[in-house]
C-alpha cells in the first residue's frame, strides 16, 4: 500500500496551491513597482506604501473592511448555524422555500441584489451607513454558511440528538456537546467563505453604505482609470496582517501546550 | 487538538471586533465628525483618484472643516445613488449626466458671490450646452477624445485621410483597442458618418451601429477600458481611442504615440462641480468650488491626475515651457474645429445606444 | 426535538425582510415600463418580450451557461484531488484549509489585474514559454484566459465544500471496506465518492451559481466583446439606467438556474439515500 509516497491526489493539491499563490506573488512584487503601471515593472520603489500610508481614507477603508467582514462572519455563522439545525427539523415545504430563497442571493448578479437592497432601504428611509452596510453583509454571507453546514447536517445522525437526551442532558447541552462538535468543519468552512465573500465584496457595499464609510473593495474599484500599485500595497499589507493573525492563533495553543507540559514535568518532578 | 485551534481563532475575532466598536483609526463609522472642534463637514462625491494630493488637506486647514469624499466610477453609478435620496454637498458628474440631474430638478443654482473665481476658467470650457450661463456647474477637467496611434507603424496621412475611418481600413486590422463604452463608441461612428452625435433620428443611430457591426466583423477589435492606458503605453496594439487625459499620460510615458483628433468632429467632455438641491451645507460647498479654480488647487489637481485643468493659466503653465505636460499634444483640447460637440442629455439616443451596443459586442 | 424547530423562525422573518422584499422589488421592475418606476403602476412584458425576441440574448445566456459548466466542471476536476488530499493530511489538513482559503481574501479585482498581467501578449507566461522556444502565444481575451480566471476565482469553494464532507469520513469505513475485499478503488466508488455527494452538491452550487453572473472577470480577462449574462445585467443597471430590463433578465436567468438547480438537488438526494 505504502510504495506510492506521492500518490496524484497529492501532485494535484500541490500545483493548485502554486495556481493560487502565482498572482499572490504578482500582485507582491508590483506593489514595489516605480510606475503607475499593474502590468510592467518598472523599477524597485516604496512610494505606493507611503501613499498608502499617508491616506487617512485608504487606512480606514482598511480598517472597516476588517470590522465588517469579522463582524458579518460571526454574525452570520451564528445565524446560519443555529438556522440549519432548526429548519431539520420543520416541514420540506419549508425547507425547500427556505433553500430556494437562499440560492438567490447567491446566483443574483451582485448588482440586483445591491439595487433590491438600495431601493429597500431608500423605501423604509434609513441612513446609509455602518449599520446598513452590516446588515446586508450578514444577509448575503448567511446563505453561504447555511449552504456548507447543510451537507454535513444530512449526514447526521438524526437520533443523536435524542442519543443525548435520554443520556440525561438538556436540549442545549445536547445541542452544544452533540451537535455542533458534528457540524463543526462545515461551520468552519461556512464561515471561511462568509469571510471572504464579506472582504471580497464591492457592488452590494457601494449601494447601502454612505456617509464616508467605505471599504478596500469600494476605492479599489472606484479608481478607474487613475488604478495605481497603490491596491497591490493595500493588498500586501492585507496579506501581511493576516498571516500575522493566522501564525499569532497558531502559536499561542502551541505555547501553552508546551508551557503546561512543562508545568507536568515539574509537578512529576 | 482543532476545536482548541477553533476557539482561540473565535475568541480573538471577539476580541478584534470589541476593540473595533471601540474605534480604530480615525474612528469615522457614521460620518459625524468626533476629531475637529468645527462641526462643518462637507460631503463631496467624486470620481476615484481625481483630485490632488495635497487638496483637500489644504482646503480642511484654511476653512477649518472636515471632508468626507465618497468616489463613484461612471455617471450611472452616481445617479442610481442620488435617485436613492443620498445626500451630498457637492457632486462632480459629466457633461450630459450634469444636463439630465438639471432636467429632473436634482440640482440648485451656485452662489455666484461666493464663487468670484469663474473669471478664471479657461474660455473654452465656460457656457457649454448643456448649462450656458454656467448657473449650476462649473468645470472641474475637460478633454477631447482622439486617436492614440504608434507613429512607427500608423500613417500620419492615413489618418488626416480617413479619420475615425480608419477604424474600418483592414491595414490595421487585429491592431486596435475601442474603448468599451457605448457614448463613445457611437460618437466616433456618428462623427465618421458626418452626423451629430447628439442625434435623435433613427436611421442615423441605425447606419451608426452598422458601421459599428463593420468595425466589429472586419477589424476584431478588442473592446477595453482602463486597460487601454497600460497597453497603449507597452505599445501592444498600434491605435487606440482614448480620452485627451490619458492620451497624455500615455504620450508622456511612450514618445512612439502620437495623438490625433479627426476633423469630422469629436466629443468635447467635461466633467463639472456641481451642488445638489439637498446638499446640507451649500456654503461650504460653494467655498469649495470657488477654491478648486485656484490656481494652486488646479495645479495640484492637474498635476496629481494628468487630466486639463479648467483653469487658464493652469492650463497654459502645464503645457508651456517646464510644465509636466510641457509640449504634449494630447493635453490642450483643441478648440475651433466646428464639428466638436458636446454630449447632450438625448433620452432617444441613450436608450437606443444601450439597445444597440450589446448587440454590436456579442454578435 | 421539536424544540429546535423555533430556532430556524427569526431567520425566516430576516430573510423575509432582507432578501425576499428586494426581490419583490426586481420582480416589480422586470414588469415596469422602461424609465418609470414601478410604483407608477404602467406594467407591461415588453422586457421579456424583447429577450426572447432576439437572438442575441439567447447566445449571450446560452454562452454564459457554457462557460459557467465549463468552470463547474474544471473546478470538479481539481478541487476533489485536492480536497482529498487536504483530507488525508492529518493534523496539517487545517493548516492546508488556510493555505487554499487565504488567497480569496485578496481583492477580486487586484488578483484579476495579476492574471492579466501573467497573460498578456509581452506577459509573464509568454516569457516563460519563451525560454523553451514556445509562442508568444495570444492567451488574452480568450475563453482560455475566462475559464482560468473564473476557476481561479472559484476554486477555492469547490475545496471548501468537498472537504468538508470528505473530512467527517471514518478511515475505519475504507479499511472495512478493504477487508471485505475491496480493491481501493472499488473502495472509492463505494464508500468515499458517495459520502462526498452532498458536498460535490453544495461545491457545484458554489461554483455555479456565482459563475453564471459574474461580469468582472469575463470583462477583464475576455475583453468588452466577451458578454456574458451577468455583463448585460450589469450594463443594464450601470450603464443604461434601464432597470427593468436589466431585471426581467435577471429573473428569466433566476428561473433557468433554479431548475437546473432542482435538477441537480435531485441527484443529490437520490444518491444520498443509498449511502
Amino acid at each position: 500500500m505504502k510504495k506510492k509516497k506521492f500518490p496524484l491526489t497529492r501532485v494535484i493539491l500541490a500545483a493548485v496551491i502554486a495556481f493560487f499563490y502565482l498572482p499572490i506573488v504578482y500582485t507582491v512584487v508590483f506593489s514595489f513597482n516605480s510606475s503607475r503601471s499593474l502590468t510592467h515593472f518598472s523599477g524597485f520603489s516604496l512610494r505606493w506604501y507611503e501613499k498608502m500610508f499617508s491616506s487617512s481614507t485608504t487606512m480606514n477603508a482598511i480598517w472597516m473592511t476588517f470590522v465588517v467582514a469579522i463582524l458579518a462572519t460571526i454574525l452570520s455563522t451564528i445565524i446560519g448555524t443555529i438556522t440549519v439545525i432548526g429548519l431539520s427539523k420543520c416541514s420540506r415545504p419549508l425547507r425547500s422555500a427556505v433553500g430556494m430563497i437562499n440560492d438567490l442571493p447567491i446566483m443574483n448578479p451582485d448588482i440586483v441584489t445591491a439595487i433590491g437592497l438600495l431601493m429597500f432601504f431608500a423605501t423604509m428611509e434609513i441612513s446609509k451607513g455602518f449599520v446598513t452596510l452590516l446588515l446586508a453583509h450578514v444577509a448575503f454571507c448567511t446563505p453561504y454558511v447555511m449552504l456548507s453546514i447543510t451537507p454535513r447536517l444530512r449526514t447526521l445522525d438524526p437520533n443523536l440528538a435524542d442519543a443525548a437526551l435520554d443520556l440525561g442532558a438538556n436540549p442545549w447541552q445536547a445541542l452544544w456537546h452533540a451537535i455542533i462538535p458534528q457540524l463543526m468543519p462545515g461551520i468552519v468552512s461556512g464561515a471561511l467563505i462568509a469571510f471572504t465573500m464579506s472582504f471580497d465584496d464591492f457592488v452590494i457595499s457601494y449601494f447601502v453604505t454612505g456617509n464616508g464609510v467605505q471599504n478596500i473593495s469600494i476605492l479599489v474599484y472606484t479608481m478607474s482609470k487613475r488604478i495605481n500599485p497603490s491596491i497591490n500595497a493595500i493588498s500586501t499589507l492585507v496579506i501581511v496582517i493576516i498571516t500575522a493573525v493566522l501564525i499569532l492563533f497558531n502559536l499561542i495553543p502551541m505555547i501553552r501546550d508546551r508551557a503546561m507540559a512543562r508545568r507536568k514535568k515539574e509537578e512529576t518532578a | 487538538m482543532k476545536h482548541r485551534w477553533l476557539s482561540a481563532i473565535l475568541g480573538g475575532t471577539l476580541l478584534l471586533s470589541l476593540l473595533a466598536g471601540c474605534g480604530g483609526p480615525g474612528t469615522e463609522f457614521d460620518g459625524t465628525n468626533k476629531s475637529s472642534g468645527n462641526s462643518d463637514t462637507l460631503k463631496i462625491y467624486n470620481w476615484g483618484e481625481y483630485t490632488g494630493e495635497d487638496l483637500i488637506d489644504n482646503f480642511e486647514e484654511e476653512y477649518d472643516c472636515h471632508v468626507i469624499m465618497e468616489y463613484f466610477d461612471s455617471n450611472e453609478m452616481m445617479y442610481t445613488k442620488i435617485s436613492a435620496g443620498d445626500s451630498y454637498d457637492v457632486l462632480i458628474p459629466s457633461d450630459y449626466m450634469i444636463e439630465r440631474l438639471m432636467k429632473e430638478n436634482y440640482l440648485q443654482p451656485l452662489d455666484k458671490e461666493i464663487i468670484t473665481n469663474i473669471d478664471l476658467l479657461a474660455d473654452d470650457c465656460r457656457g457649454l450646452d448643456y448649462d450656458p450661463e454656467n448657473t449650476y456647474s462649473i468645470p472641474y477637467f475637460w478633454g477631447s477624445v482622439g486617436i492614440v496611434y504608434n507613429k512607427n507603424t500608423v500613417s500620419r496621412d492615413d489618418l488626416e485621410r480617413e479619420g475615425w475611418n480608419i477604424l474600418t481600413d483592414t491595414k490595421y486590422a487585429g491592431r486596435l483597442y475601442l474603448y468599451d463604452s457605448e457614448r463613445d463608441s457611437f460618437m466616433m461612428a456618428l462623427k465618421a458618418l458626418g452626423y451629430s452625435m447628439n442625434t435623435d433620428n433613427e436611421d442615423e443611430i441605425n447606419a451608426a451601429y452598422e458601421w459599428l457591426c463593420n468595425v466589429n466583423d472586419t477589424m476584431q477589435p478588442v473592446y477595453v477600458t482602463d486597460e487601454i492606458i497600460d497597453n497603449m503605453i507597452n505599445g501592444i496594439k498600434d491605435i487606440g481611442i482614448v480620452y485627451s487625459g490619458d492620451a497624455a499620460y500615455i504620450l508622456s510615458e511612450n514618445p512612439d504615440m502620437g495623438y490625433y483628433c479627426p476633423d469630422q468632429g469629436t466629443n468635447i467632455w467635461s466633467d463639472a462641480m456641481v451642488i445638489p438641491k439637498n446638499a446640507s451645507n451649500p456654503e461650504l460647498a460653494n467655498l469649495f468650488i470657488n477654491y478648486v479654480l485656484t490656481y494652486d488647487a488646479s495645479m495640484d489637481n492637474t498635476e496629481t491626475v494628468g487630466y486639463t485643468s479648467s483653469n487658464a493659466d493652469v492650463m497654459a503653465d502645464a503645457y508651456g515651457e517646464g510644465g509636466i505636460y510641457e509640449g504634449n499634444e494630447a493635453y490642450i483640447p483643441r478648440s475651433g474645429c466646428e464639428k466638436d460637440e458636446v454630449f447632450r442629455d438625448n433620452e432617444v439616443l441613450r436608450k437606443k445606444l444601450s439597445e444597440l451596443w450589446i448587440k454590436v459586442k456579442a454578435k | 426535538m421539536k424544540q429546535f424547530r423555533s430556532m430556524a423562525y427569526p431567520y425566516v422573518a430576516w430573510i423575509s425582510v432582507l432578501i425576499v422584499i428586494p426581490m419583490l422589488l426586481i420582480i416589480a421592475y422586470a414588469f415596469t415600463v422602461e424609465g418609470t418606476a414601478f410604483f407608477q403602476g404602467q406594467f407591461t412584458l415588453a422586457n421579456f418580450a424583447r429577450f426572447f425576441s432576439d437572438a442575441v440574448f439567447i447566445q449571450v445566456l446560452l454562452r454564459s451557461l457554457r462557460v459557467a459548466i465549463l468552470t463547474t466542471i474544471v473546478c470538479l476536476l481539481l478541487g476533489y484531488p485536492a480536497a482529498y488530499a487536504i483530507a488525508r493530511a492529518g493534523k496539517r489538513s487545517t493548516f492546508l484549509i488556510l493555505v487554499i482559503t487565504l488567497p480569496t481574501w485578496i481583492n477580486m479585482l487586484v488578483r484579476t489585474y495579476a492574471w492579466v498581467g501573467i497573460l498578456q501578449d509581452d506577459g509573464l507566461l509568454n516569457h516563460l514559454l519563451g525560454l523553451f522556444g514556445i509562442g508568444p502565444l495570444q492567451m488574452m481575451y480568450t475563453d482560455f484566459a475566462v475559464v482560468l480566471g473564473m476557476v481561479y476565482n472559484f476554486l477555492p469553494f469547490m475545496i471548501l465544500e468537498i472537504h468538508t464532507s470528505l473530512s467527517k469520513m471514518d478511515p475505519s469505513f475504507l479499511e472495512a471496506a478493504s477487508d471485505l475485499g475491496a480493491n481501493r478503488t472499488q473502495a472509492f466508488l463505494r464508500v468515499t465518492l458517495p459520502m462526498s455527494v452532498p458536498g460535490i452538491v453544495s461545491g457545484i452550487t458554489l461554483v455555479f451559481l456565482p459563475a453564471v453572473s459574474s461580469f468582472f472577470i469575463p470583462k477583464l480577462l475576455g475583453g468588452g466583446q466577451y458578454v456574458l449574462i451577468g455583463n448585460v445585467i450589469e450594463s443594464q443597471f450601470l450603464t443604461s439606467g434601464n432597470w427593468s430590463f436589466g431585471s426581467a433578465l435577471s429573473l428569466i436567468m433566476a428561473i433557468i438556474i433554479m431548475l437546473s438547480m432542482f435538477l441537480t438537488r435531485r441527484l443529490d438526494r437520490n444518491r444520498g439515500i443509498d449511502v
